[in-house]
């Protein structure tokens, strides 16, 4: 290839030297929804049900999702990029709603490390013993750990990441298998998921739907699949697999480990590994808790340090956010990630109030499916003739369904704690009402001056260099 | 509508300024990619070619195997490479296309956001 216009031979295709297959685009997906804190949404689970009948939540949450893989399918094939999200939201909804919805869904990922990283904490904690701040240092020891890596620019690759995200679920079905196996005892209520009434169910389902939270993040691997239709595949394959693990698991911990417990416990997968197979069990689970906080640290940094970057680069977000380092990494988005993240860990460990994290997602995850549907419902009809790559069957009615469906779930997750005696409580709602309205007031009051300044900027900072021809217009 | 000749004026000189930044050839030092551009309203095509963060050449036509396809109209082309629009903005609205691993669609923008800082 030579400088300048010199003319090079077409390549044959314009396919990708490196691209995501289905495996990869799989276990992406499975891998963003499998974090530690599925662990503990099973022990919420367990709260309102009794036996063993916890699968059942997690099979009828399952089939709820299959119905948002459809929806995300048809989203993906709308908008096929990393940017997809913010581009449905604001043709759906306009720009200041889905701006809103998207910051306030981002705050569920600094959530989702906080948790991570404090459940982790918990359970080094329990297996080397010694005071409980030292749960506190390990889990600031972590964070600082993954957020160094992010600043260093280290990433897992594709490979390790199918293969990390493949150790956490052979290992915790594994162990399942073997306490379902090796410890006695009978097996009831395995279909009693309403026992305790049908409101109990029902809050058992939405903690259920948590287990898949965030599987949708592959669609932002849009631009590196082979063909768009493995991210419509790997969007129906992660939740089967996440369905069989989590509901094995909770199996398992219902019939292995007495209630008493399991309830209260940050670790409730070591006091599985504990009843299979003893000490080494319990090691055994202790590292592959590890490994599962990798993936989430790997891409919960990543995810969300990009998505502020490109906010501030857009003009959105202080262009501080913007900032990059020698690795080209930007720092201080990944750094405010990571303080956001070590203060509610904190916050966490002072009010031991882990299960309300999970509440919290579980509320902003099923909000996020009931936008979804209403993205769906409200493109059919703005934007009839634009090429739908997956036209999901019975799209009208199905998104109907998942706006009401998970509206409901949200709306009753927003006052259900396990942690609660009676299990219902206000925090949940206050929480998320607090996150919203942080939203809704940045975006309202302060987006406006930050936009302004950065638009001022660029128009001062430097002539257009472009020189100016007959028939040449000014784009920007 | 941009035509070669523009395009190869506009590359031309981002070539030039990439290569005279010290701080953009240390930060992508580690990043070398075969890039292929789609001029969506023109038909052009072209090739860029970074080798540890210097653009060792450029070309009409694609050639080799690449790790990042763009594609958008030669007007938007032009004057991202006139550094005279955020490319971020353009690809948020959906009007510069990328296929490409998120990591690289990353380091695309990083050029633009180093040689000119808003």
């Amino acid at each position: 290839m030579s400088e300048g216009s010199a003319v090079a031979q077409e390549s044959a295709g314009t396919g990708l030297r490196r691209s995501l297959g289905l495996t990869g685009a799989t276990m992406t997906s499975t891998g963003l929804a499998f974090a530690v804190i599925d662990y503990i949404a099973v022990v919420s689970i367990l709260s309102y049900t009794v036996g063993v009948s916890a699968w059942l939540a997690v099979l009828i949450a399952g089939l709820l999702v299959l119905v948002v893989s459809g929806l995300f399918s048809e989203l993906n094939g709308l908008y096929p990029t990393a940017a997809g999200i913010r581009l449905y939201m604001t043709s759906a909804m306009g720009e200041r709603k889905a701006l809103i919805t998207t910051f306030t869904y981002l705050t569920s990922v600094v959530l989702v490390i906080a948790a991570d990283a404090f459940l982790i904490g918990s359970a080094i904690q329990h297996v080397i013993g010694g005071p409980s701040i030292a749960a506190y240092a390990w889990i600031i020891g972590l964070l600082t750990f993954a957020v160094g890596g992010n600043l260093l620019g280290v990433r897992m690759a594709g490979v390790v990441q199918t293969v990390v995200t493949s150790i956490v679920l052979v290992s915790t079905f594994v162990i399942s298998v073997v306490a379902i196996a090796t410890v006695h005892g009978g097996y009831s209520h395995p279909l009693g998921l309403f026992h305790k009434g049908v409101f109990h169910g029902i809050q058992a389902l939405i903690f259920a739907v948590f287990l898949y939270a965030a599987f949708e993040w592959v669609t932002t691997a849009a631009e590196e699949v082979r063909k768009p239709a493995v991210i419509t595949r790997a969007l129906f394959i992660a939740p089967a697999i996440l369905f069989v693990v989590a509901g094995i698991f909770s199996v398992a911990l219902a019939h292995a480990v007495p209630r008493g417990a399991v309830h209260g416990s940050a670790y409730p997968q070591l006091l599985l590994g504990k009843a299979a197979l003893g000490e080494l069990g319990m090691l055994w689970m202790l590292g592959a808790t590890m490994v599962a906080a990798m993936n989430t640290f790997n891409g919960g940094f990543l995810v969300a340090s990009r998505f502020i970057y490109a906010a501030a680069r857009e003009g959105i977000l202080p262009r501080a956010f913007a900032k990059l380092n020698m690795k080209a990494v930007p720092w201080v988005a990944v750094v405010s990630l990571g303080v956001g993240a070590a203060v509610i860990a904190a916050v966490v460990f002072a009010t031991r109030q882990w299960l309300l994290l999970v509440a919290v997602g579980s509320v902003l995850e099923a909000g996020i499916y009931a936008v979804a549907g209403y993205c769906v419902y409200r493109l059919r009809r703005k934007e009839v003739d634009r090429e739908r790559p997956f036209r999901l069957r019975f799209g009208d009615l199905l998104s109907i369904f998942a706006i009401v469906v998970f509206g409901l779930l949200a709306l009753l997750g927003a006052f259900s704690d396990p942690s609660h005696p009676s299990h219902l409580s206000l925090l949940p709602i206050l929480v998320v009402a607090v996150l919203a309205a942080l939203s809704t007031g940045y975006v309202l009051c302060i987006m406006p001056s930050v936009r302004a300044k950065a638009a001022a900027r660029a128009a001062v900072a430097r002539p257009r260099r472009r020189p100016s021809r007959e028939g040449t217009h000014e784009t920007g | 509508m941009a035509a070669w000749e523009e395009l190869d004026e506009a590359l031309r000189d981002y070539q030039a300024t990439c290569n005279g930044n010290e701080r953009l050839r240390k930060m992508q030092k580690d990043w070398s990619k075969v890039l292929h551009f789609d001029c969506e309203d023109n038909g052009v095509k072209f090739t860029m070619d970074v080798d540890h963060g210097e653009i060792v050449s450029y070309c009409q036509g694609h050639a080799g195997v690449p790790d990042i396809v763009v594609t958008t109209d030669s007007e938007t082309f032009c004057d991202m490479f006139w550094g005279d629009l955020n490319p971020v903005q353009k690809y948020l609205r959906g009007e510069i296309k990328v296929k490409g691993s998120q990591e690289d669609v990353m380091r695309l923008d990083a050029i633009s956001y180093i040689i000119w800082p808003d």
